[in-house]
């Protein structure tokens, strides 16, 4: 097999939670050795965070946790003794990327920030990905991927006009926006270390990157001096393009024809040669009627099962697709089997679950993740043998001490 | 554009080696559309040299509003101008056998090209993959697909909401008694155009630091980099056999939700993620307030995570909490909550960002010029801050086809060349 794209890198890794910890798996599924640094004394939340392996709590069983944080190793390290903190900065000592996403303050405390990382390490690559960024008056303000939903405009933005905002219903920000903003940035710096051999220190707020992905509806304002509004599923001037019922329980489809072919084709398809009137024949004019327009087609749809609207859609070539569910998308979809996008991993406690394989193929490289997420722990020995080069019975010291806890 | 331009001596390789950014040097071939132009962008804006490659007629990512004074003008896509400034833009006609050319003779000084055609399409062309590789051994191609290269949806039409759909995340959002409503702002392209960065530069990077430096196919299902923001609805399903649903304007938990203040909403998180800590605060808070009935959280009940997600619950949390956001602002919340240790923020609207303190403070907008009206326009700068190679605020986007012949004049092409490239409509 060929070698994996970042073999040879090493990640000292003090993320946890959402954001950080999938920068990281990405990394560590594409062929990087990233050693998660955490401890009982403070568990990783997402460790303790439902789902659970059969609804059973324990800091090996959740789900959450697993999906985010495949390939890597664990290892414990009490940070709040003395000789953690030494052998924290032997792992930097030999890592090419140190990663954390604490509120500012944190790493420094245990004597791991940029400056200490630094001077054991010139060339390293730092990532800190706290909420609002190193430094300004709201950095010490305290968030999670659902309010930094609310502070970048992303909930606002989604929803009904005359309804609250909705948002995704997700922290949205910390699975995608954030992890591969971050991950783009350590490449590129790595990129960088390779010409030149410098280390830089990278400072990622977890609002900015969303902001960023939301530039047309700020240049409404700035360019334009309008407040972008929640528009539900209306996009214009694409008429119709909205979510339309099917027949069953909450079944749905989303169904965007507003192309004058697709719009005629969809007539046809649906024996609604009405639809062809001279009055809705533009885009103009079907905008100007879209209301009548969503409510006559939900009338068609909700006569429909939603899996056989879509296959007759796509067969005419209209963009048409079922809102499929958590368990849809596993269960149902032909095309995410086809691609074999879930990954069956067998974890020591956890036995074999489901976890997501990445959204990309790259020509090369097979099998992806390499392996299950680490139980709390698991690599502790191994990496103080092979990486931190400690003999058994320095070992077998610090776990007395209560540092390798 | 006119073929009239000797100015462009410079050759390709001086231009994109002299920036002293983290990607300087990178040359990359972006032809894609809605789904790949903030891709293009990530690498511009770390200095890589983007040539953005539009059909005659120009890129549909031009015919993308909103609009600048609102006129649906080509030139006036305010959405254009921020996901392609800084790069720059030839039109070539690929349909033909000279553009075909041309983009081979491009790809042979480019590192990494950048597409979006449905699949059969650039083989149609003899521009896949296989045959380019053939010719060009390390070139990386990044294909961006609705669905992925093959499979029995790779035909399938789509647009962003659709494949919200088909990726689960729309059958989260939305209110419990509405229809699911997709999130704002073209999320699955942009989260295409993301992985497809992330996957690029990996492949980039492998290639530049390692001795045997080979091509590679990076194939990007949207529907796949949505299924990624699905948080843990899938393991949910796997591990518990519990599906989740849209809860869109409900508490998640009592305490853990939006609630309506004197000038908008507030998210609070009271409750929830490692979340004791917070709940104290929070009824620390409400006491100093004067809030009524706010020492009834501190009832044992409130400390079973099961109660919290009872209905009761949170129709109680709100009695309490309601009355008082409401008389206060989103900005008084924010700021007196944050000092008691409770993470809870506004929901800002776009004018807020543009507003905020803590955004200000770093200088997270920037200008850009568009060329076309003349005008600055402010628009979301650095999305991070690398201490030696700074995020640069970049050049206006092109204006269509505005750099067609200082490119052909870079790939060596003699003015009657381009003369004749032109008159023919290869190029425009």
């Amino acid at each position: 097999m060929n070698t994996l794209p970042l073999e040879g890198i090493r990640v000292a890794d003090f993320t946890w939670i959402g954001a950080g910890s999938f920068t990281t798996k990405l990394f560590a599924d594409f062929g990087a050795d990233v050693i998660k640094v955490e401890s009982s004394e403070r568990l990783d939340a997402l460790r303790t965070s439902p789902p659970f392996r059969d609804g059973v709590a324990g800091v090996n069983r959740s789900g959450y946790f697993a999906d985010r944080n495949t390939s890597k190793r664990s290892i414990t390290l009490n940070l709040k003794t003395e000789n953690g903190r030494a052998l924290a900065r032997q792992l930097v000592g030999v890592s090419d990327v140190v990663a954390n996403n604490f509120s500012p303050g944190t790493m420094e405390k245990f004597g791991l920030g940029y400056e200490d990382v630094r001077r054991v390490r010139p060339e390293a690559i730092y990532l800190a990905m706290s909420m609002q960024g190193a430094s300004g008056p709201d950095s010490k303000y305290l968030g999670f991927g659902l309010t930094i939903g609310a502070l970048t405009g992303l909930q606002f933005l989604s929803g009904l006009r005359d309804k609250e905002p909705a948002g995704t219903g997700t922290n949205y920000p910390d699975h995608v926006p954030n992890p591969c903003h971050a991950a783009f940035a350590v490449l590129a710096a790595l990129r960088y270390r390779a010409k030149t051999g410098q280390g830089q220190f990278i400072d990622l707020a977890q609002t900015e990157p969303m902001i960023s992905l939301l530039g047309p509806a700020i240049l409404q304002f700035t360019a334009n001096g309008t407040v972008t509004e929640r528009t539900g599923n209306e996009r214009l001037p694409m008429v119709p393009h909205s979510v339309y019922p099917c027949a069953g329980d909450d079944q749905w489809i989303a169904i965007a024809a507003w192309t004058d072919e697709a719009w005629e084709t969809l007539a046809h398809t649906l024996g609604k040669s009405e639809w062809l009137r001279a009055d809705v024949a533009t885009i103009e004019l079907r905008i100007a009627q879209r209301e009548s327009i969503d409510e006559n087609l939900a009338l068609e749809t909700r006569r429909w099962n939603a899996e056989e609207l879509m296959a007759t859609l796509q067969t005419h070539g209209i963009a048409a697709g079922v809102v499929r569910s958590a368990r849809d998308v596993v269960v149902d979809d032909p095309q995410l089997r086809y691609r074999d996008h879930w990954a069956y991993l067998d974890h020591p406690e956890m036995g074999r679950c489901l976890y997501n394989r990445p959204s990309f193929r790259m020509s090369d490289v097979e099998q992806v993740p390499r392996g299950p997420a680490p139980l709390l722990g698991q690599h502790t020995d191994d990496v103080c043998r092979h990486v931190l080069k400690l003999s058994e019975s320095d070992i077998a010291a610090l776990r007395s001490e209560g540092v390798l806890t | 554009m006119q073929a009239t331009s000797n100015l462009a001596t410079e050759n390709l390789t001086t231009r994109a080696a002299s920036h002293d950014s983290a990607l300087g040097g990178l040359r990359i071939i972006d032809m894609s559309g809605l789904a790949g132009q903030y891709c293009g962008k990530m690498f511009a804006d770390l200095g890589a040299d983007v040539i953005l490659v539009e059909p005659p007629g120009g890129s549909p990512t031009r015919r993308d509003g909103p609009f600048l004074s609102a006129q649906a003008h080509h030139e006036m896509s305010l959405a254009f101008s921020y996901f392609n400034s800084g790069k720059r833009s030839i039109v070539l006609n690929l349909d033909t056998a000279g553009g075909q050319m041309l983009l081979r003779k491009l790809v042979s000084k480019s590192d990494l090209l950048i597409e979006s055609e449905r699949p059969g399409v650039m083989a149609a062309r003899r521009l896949n993959y296989d045959s380019l590789v053939s010719e060009f051994s390390n070139i990386v191609m990044t294909s961006i697909t609705p669905f992925g290269q093959t499979g029995p949806y790779a035909h399938y039409e789509a647009e962003d909401i659709t494949l919200l759909a088909l990726g689960g995340l729309l059958s989260l959002g939305g209110y419990p008694d509405t229809e699911p409503i997709a999130a704002y702002g073209n999320q699955a392209y942009l989260a295409a155009a993301q992985f497809a960065a992330v996957a690029s530069l990996m492949a980039l990077f492998a290639n530049e630091s390692c001795a045997s430096p080979r091509g590679r196919h990076i194939d990007v299902s949207i529907q796949e980099c949505v299924v990624l923001g699905l948080e843990n609805a899938v393991q949910f399903f796997d591990l518990e056999n519990v599906i989740r649903r849209r809860e869109g304007g409900l508490q998640k938990l009592a305490g853990m939700g939006l609630f309506a203040c004197a000038d908008g909403f507030i998210y609070l998180m009271a409750g929830g993620i490692a979340s004791s800590g917070f709940w104290e605060n929070t009824i620390r808070w409400l006491e100093e307030e004067g809030v009524p009935r706010a020492g009834q959280l501190r009832q044992s009940s409130w400390s079973d995570h099961n109660y919290l997600r009872t209905d009761e619950a949170k129709s109680r949390f709100e009695r309490i909490f309601a009355p008082f956001a409401q008389e206060h602002t989103k900005d008084y919340l924010y700021s007196n909550g944050q000092e008691h240790r409770i993470p809870i923020c506004p929901v800002n609207t776009p004018k807020d960002l543009i507003e905020n303190r803590q955004l200000s403070y770093r200088g997270f907008f920037s200008q850009v010029e568009h060329t076309f009206s003349g005008r600055n326009l402010t628009v979301p700068g650095a999305p991070y801050h690398l201490s030696k190679t700074p995020w640069r605020s970049p050049r206006a986007s092109p204006t269509l086809g505005q750099h067609t012949a200082e490119i052909l004049s870079e790939l060596g092409l003699s003015s009657e060349a381009q003369s004749a490239l032109f008159k023919s409509r290869v190029v425009g």
